[in-house]
């Protein structure tokens, strides 16, 4: 049984997380991460060795600052402009691990508009697995991997921040 | 009304209703995935006997099946009694394939073996196969179909240069083969089929389209396609029946440039390959690197990356995409190959997706204009970019500048001649 204060401090954590990445706040997103952060997003479940697979995603620390960067050329074409988006979280599991690590479960739905071209609403509904870690005293995000229900079918514009 | 395409397309410039008239669409999933010769897969996503994939040819679903005996089938999924589809996932092993429906079972090679309740029938059983395509052919694993059996020999398809694209990829693997067996990542775009082998063999739009790649991370792009002096001297290639290149290689200003390093972090692949090919030519591919090419009408040779073009409807595609991994190097160079694939290429990419993005405005540009236009000077699009600089070989090869629209035109050059019959016998 996790206290209802760590519940607490995961919760904001999560969710200002998701604000940070549907409004486009890269920099506050990217002060998030710890420097061996591991994002992830497989053709699949999540599972087996991301090395030995071939992703949507999968960027080390230094490919998602590159990413970040990209983002903010402005010429990013298929994110000129950004898509307006908001997601919702829910269902959030967190599980303490015994290198003092948190690891938290959560389904999500974010709608976002393909302002960039069609202006069509796209629906991407998946699980989020978040490996946080707590550095000086703050929670920091050291991996985040998500299984879109999606994942089999192939994607639309994939180059938000999911 | 039937369509006449030589009012369509010129040699300057070509109708925007093509990239979205539902006729022409239905014209040519007949004439070019029906009745021409399309890729399918490649052997080594079915190692063993039962291995099935499911792809989509045009309208038709397939599955492309390696039977007991060896050898590579590619069958209609659908059951021969009532149409039902046999599979649905994307891949599978099975011993046979069974109809929901009414159990009928397949062998691997699409011949009926069983029905229950069998003596309703008085037809033959042979008569009850599955559909299977007329043709089939198989280069370096490389599975190419023609679902009507009537297009003329694969030889006439694939002409001396298919056949030499596809030799330059595989001969840079250590055992002359390769493996595409890491999966198809799907890219879902709103734009028509034929934007992205115009896409991938466009030498124009790179520090245009890409230029957020440029100035985020350092890229060998620039070196090849970007401004003035690479635009120059990489070659725009069109080697005819609709097979392109954007030839990179006389603007490589190191070695390993399309890989991103240094030889001293890829020393034990190329030792495996040198084994085999020896030190000079291995040097040379190190330099070279593997093509960038389009093979018509649905398969991109991209360097490291391999991808098929599927139609989906006038105004729907899907760009499918896989890592090439070289059989027979060291599992460090075969996952770098997979980190490149993922930046360069699919829905999350540093690249394709600003093509994509791309397709899709030109699609909702081009989507008013009207066959009936085609008459006068409304909704054309301009392909006349170096006409007047272009050389032809004695082999009837045109090559131009890289940002010269050589390779549009190439495409086509041959999709004219796919819908207007003259591909055919």
């Amino acid at each position: 049984m996790i206290s209802a204060e760590l519940r607490a401090e995961v919760e904001d954590f999560l969710y200002r997380e998701a604000r940070f990445a549907d409004e486009f706040s890269l920099e506050e997103w990217e002060a998030l991460l710890t420097d061996d952060f591991h994002y992830w997003v497989p053709a699949g479940r999540l599972e087996g060795d991301p090395s030995k697979q071939l992703a949507y995603l999968n960027d080390n620390r230094a490919r998602v600052a590159t990413r970040i960067r990209q983002l903010q050329t402005g010429k990013r074409l298929s994110q000129l402009p950004n898509s307006p988006m908001r997601r919702v979280i829910s269902n959030i599991e967190i599980e303490p691990r015994n290198d003092e690590g948190i690891s938290v479960v959560a389904n999500f739905v974010i709608y976002e508009l393909a302002a960039q071209s069609s202006g069509e609403l796209r629906v991407w509904p998946g699980q989020a697995q978040y490996r946080l870690e707590r550095i000086a005293g703050n929670l920091r995000m050291s991996a985040k991997w998500i299984e879109l229900v999606t994942a089999h079918a192939g994607q639309r514009n994939l180059t938000f921040l999911i | 009304m039937k369509v006449d395409y030589r009012e369509l397309v010129h040699t300057d410039r070509v109708h925007g209703s093509l990239l979205h008239d539902p006729e022409i669409f239905a014209d040519e999933m007949e004439r070019i995935f029906v009745q021409g010769w399309v890729f399918v897969g490649h052997e080594s996503e079915v190692k063993n006997g039962g291995d099935w994939v499911k792809r989509q040819l045009g309208n038709e679903s397939v599955l492309m099946v390696r039977a007991e005996s060896g050898e590579v089938n590619v069958l209609a999924n659908r059951c021969s009694h009532r149409g039902t589809a046999l599979c649905w996932e994307h891949n599978g092993n099975a011993a046979f394939f069974q109809c929901t429906y009414h159990n009928w079972r397949f062998g691997l090679d699409g011949d009926l073996r069983a029905v229950p309740f069998p003596d309703g029938y008085s037809k033959p059983k042979e008569d009850l196969g599955l559909d299977r395509a007329g043709q089939i052919a198989v280069y370096r694993g490389f599975v190419f179909a023609n679902l009507d059996g009537l297009a003329g020999t694969i030889d006439e398809h694939l002409g001396p240069a298919g056949y030499e694209l596809i030799d330059r990829l595989c001969e840079m693997s250590p055992s002359g083969k390769i493996d595409l067996s890491k999966g198809w990542i799907g890219h879902r775009v709103q734009s028509n089929w034929k934007l992205w082998p115009e896409s991938d063999s466009d030498g124009y739009h790179v520090g245009f389209v890409h230029a957020s790649m440029s100035a985020s991370t350092d890229t060998y792009y620039d070196d090849v396609a970007v401004g003035g002096d690479a635009v120059k001297s990489s070659r725009a290639v069109d080697y005819g029946r609709g097979h392109l290149e954007l030839d990179w290689r006389p603007s490589y200003k190191k070695e390993l440039s399309w890989l991103g390093v240094t030889r001293d972090r890829v020393k034990e692949y190329y030792s495996a390959l040198a084994q085999r090919v020896g030190n000079d030519l291995a040097d040379q591919m190190l330099w070279d690197g593997p093509p960038h090419a389009f093979l018509f009408p649905n398969l991109f040779l991209g360097e490291t990356v391999i991808a098929i073009v599927e139609p989906v409807s006038p105004g729907e595609m899907i760009h499918h995409h896989t890592s090439v991994q070289f059989d027979g190097a060291d599992d460090a160079f075969n996952e770098r190959l997979l980190r490149q694939t993922e930046a360069a290429v699919g829905p999350a990419s540093f690249i394709t997706t600003d093509d994509a993005i791309t397709a899709e405005r030109i699609q909702a540009g081009v989507s008013g204009t009207d066959r009936s236009w085609s008459s006068t000077s409304r909704g054309w699009i301009d392909l006349s970019r170096g006409l007047h600089r272009e050389e032809i070989n004695d082999d009837g090869v045109r090559s131009s500048d890289a940002s010269d629209e050589t390779t549009n035109r190439g495409f086509w050059y041959r999709y004219l001649d796919a819908m207007s019959g003259k591909d055919r016998h």
